[in-house]
């Protein structure tokens, strides 16, 4: 009996083909079925995401197995062109391991990212739904929640935040004691000043203001946020009352100075006022980051620790390699003592007994 | 064991909680044994810090507050008493952390550097007023002394998010607007003990009909220094980074100057 793993990632294969071997969340338990139906796999499960495509298995012939596996994938989703190149190939002691490695977000493209557990965790329910999963799977994925848990949690691999405007949304929750009882204002709209205001939003920001030149997409921005929309030439007027500005606006000059901002510092009592700058050329005069309270970041300067970050998450690596090999053995050490006992299980059905799946399968 | 036994034994759990910050503050990631052992070598340090006042107070007969060395350690140990009543109800993490480094310099100074010599226990029972206007007015200072503490840690933070460098412990810090908070309810706290203190301090002089006269000079020093902080503060809006440095030097400044002043009225003591 051996654990077998074919797929493809972020790493192997470009997102055009990517895309074309992705599986349909709703249709993953059908596609599992399928996938039985069609390889000499006694249990299977599919992992399928936006960066990777793996199709778990537990077989007693890995040759055929993986020659049916790799068929599989370009049959059903009626590839015309070769897809070989693209594809990786781990058999037991490296199945669990590289399955350990997703878990965690090892093998991720934001290394140690979390939304791949949940991922795993989904495509293990839908495989453990439609009944494509037994002993071996069943402990192997709960073992790998497991160890991505552990891992999480005594290591570093999560920490630090790798986005621009997870980077804002931290260093604001440094500056303020709550978020809830501040004002953001978002200066010019776009991608990014969206995304920054909506993880604030996220991390409960009180009220939110948007301003643009175009008074329309000011509004929609807004309804989206759940704040109101001001004109542009109102937005000096709103400003002492603001705690937090994400500005993005298209001006070729600097439109908040040192000059302008001193006396507005006076009117807040000097309470502390957080600037994020994601315009490029520069909406806030870099001066302004020298006054007394007022903390000022540029694009560059979040962009920088997000790196410095991702950076800190890598150097985790070895740290949660060393943790993985503990339960890489631990697992290791259950599968080779009940190889038997999975043989026995699977001899009957290898004979050509009636399975329940192929059943469902036909059916549909 | 000698009472100052227990006071060296406190101060090996303050020096291991010193040594686990330094390590907690080199780390990115949340290590609540860490915090958990921390925890325990401050409550440790002051259980025996307690044990050395207790042991002292009933030699001597009365409030340990009869030398530089005895008023010190009481003003040390009301600095870590602050921290177990303020720390838990705001969850300021490392408030602790950095408690402790404070109160093994402060008592190092007094087991090395100051004056004990004991005195022998009262003839007549001291009217409670008269001895409790000193150990308020020095719970007053161990106020300040958490707020100075408290100070350091604003700048430390600030410093990190004027500069954009983040040291691995940043995350972990609490938002420097709640350390600004915490800085000026202490030394609303303090000033307010301070002035009880002093109250308490006229009446006794009614009772007893005495006075030293640098003590006097220096608790409206440090009155005087308070209230502008705390004016500075209301009226002229100055806020955290400046008021924060300003904690930290106006503690420093009772402090040794209360050194001083200890000194001063001991040799005023020691000429009949």
């Amino acid at each position: 009996m051996n654990l077998i793993t074919i797929g493809l990632n972020h790493r192997t294969a470009p997102v055009e083909v990517r895309e074309r071997m992705a599986f349909h969340r709703a249709a993953l338990g059908e596609a599992t079925c399928l996938l039985l139906g069609a390889t000499p796999l006694y249990e299977a499960a599919i992992l399928s995401t936006c960066n990777r495509v793996e199709i778990y298995g537990l077989t007693g012939d890995l040759v055929r197995a993986s020659a049916a596996m790799r068929r599989f994938l370009h049959e059903h989703h009626k590839l015309t062109e070769n897809v070989e190149s693209h594809l990786y190939e781990f058999r037991d002691r490296e199945c669990i391991q590289h399955l350990l490695e997703v878990a965690c977000g090892l093998d991720s493209m934001v290394v140690g990212e979390t939304e791949i557990l949940g991922q795993v965790k989904e495509a293990y329910l839908a495989a453990q739904q439609a009944g494509a999963t037994g002993m071996a799977l069943n402990r192997l994925f709960q073992k790998a929640f497991a160890g991505a848990k552990h891992i999480r949690t005594t290591t570093a691999i999560t920490r630090g935040s790798t986005s621009v405007g997870s980077v804002a949304v931290d260093l604001a929750e440094k500056i303020f004691r709550d978020l809830g009882s501040r004002t953001v204002m978002v200066l010019g709209t776009g991608e990014m000043s969206e995304a920054t205001a909506k993880a604030l939003r996220n991390r409960g920001a009180g009220s939110i203001i948007v301003c643009s030149r175009t008074q329309e997409r000011a509004e929609t921005l807004a309804n989206q946020l759940g704040g109101r929309a001001i004109s542009y030439s109102q937005w000096p007027t709103e400003f002492p009352g603001v705690d937090i500005v994400i500005s993005s606006t298209a001006a070729p000059h600097p439109i908040v100075t040192a000059e302008k901002l001193t006396p507005l510092m006076k009117l807040r009592r000097q309470r502390p006022l957080f600037l994020i700058d994601i315009a490029v050329p520069r909406d806030i005069e870099r001066a302004c980051g020298e006054l007394e309270n007022v903390y000022l970041y540029d694009i560059d300067d979040l962009q920088q620790i997000a790196q410095q970050n991702i950076a800190a998450r890598e150097r985790e690596i070895v740290a949660c390699r060393a943790l993985i090999a503990e339960h890489l053995d631990r697992f290791i050490v259950w599968f080779g003592s009940n190889r038997g006992a999975l043989e026995k299980r699977y001899a009957k059905r290898t004979r050509g007994a009636s399975l329940p799946r192929e059943a469902h399968t036909h059916a549909s | 064991m000698s009472d100052r036994g227990y006071l060296w034994l406190a101060l090996v759990f303050y020096a291991a909680s010193c040594v686990l910050t330094v390590f907690r503050l080199r780390k990115s990631r949340l290590l609540p044994a860490l915090q958990h052992l921390n925890s325990i070598a401050v409550i440790g340090g002051l259980t025996l810090h307690t044990v050395f006042l207790l042991l002292r107070g009933h030699h001597i007969g009365r409030c340990p507050l009869t030398n530089p060395f005895e008023t010190t350690v009481f003003l040390a140990w009301g600095a870590v008493l602050f921290y177990l009543l303020i720390g838990p109800s705001y969850r300021v993490s490392f408030l602790g952390a950095f408690t402790a480094p404070l109160v093994l310099v402060i008592s190092l100074v007094a087991l090395l550097g100051l004056d004990d010599t004991r005195r022998p226990p009262p003839v007549q029972p001291i009217p409670w007023v008269v001895e409790s206007h000193k150990p308020i007015s020095l719970l007053a200072c161990g106020a300040f002394g958490l707020a100075c503490v408290v100070g350091g840690m604003y700048l430390m933070q600030e410093r990190q998010l004027k500069t954009r460098r983040l040291t691995p412990a940043f995350l972990q810090m609490p938002p420097i607007e709640q350390l600004d908070v915490i800085n000026f309810r202490l030394i609303v706290l303090g000033f307010g003990m301070l002035t009880v203190g002093m109250v308490g301090g006229m009446i006794s002089y009614r009772i007893v009909g005495h006075w030293t006269t640098p003590k006097i000079v220096w608790a409206v020093a440090a009155w005087l220094i308070y209230a502008l902080l705390l004016v500075a503060r209301r009226m002229w809006s100055l806020r955290g980074r400046k008021i924060a440095l300003l904690s930290m030097m106006s503690f420093a400044f009772v402090l040794v100057t209360f050194w001083g002043v200890s000194l001063l009225s001991s040799l005023h003591r020691g000429t009949p």
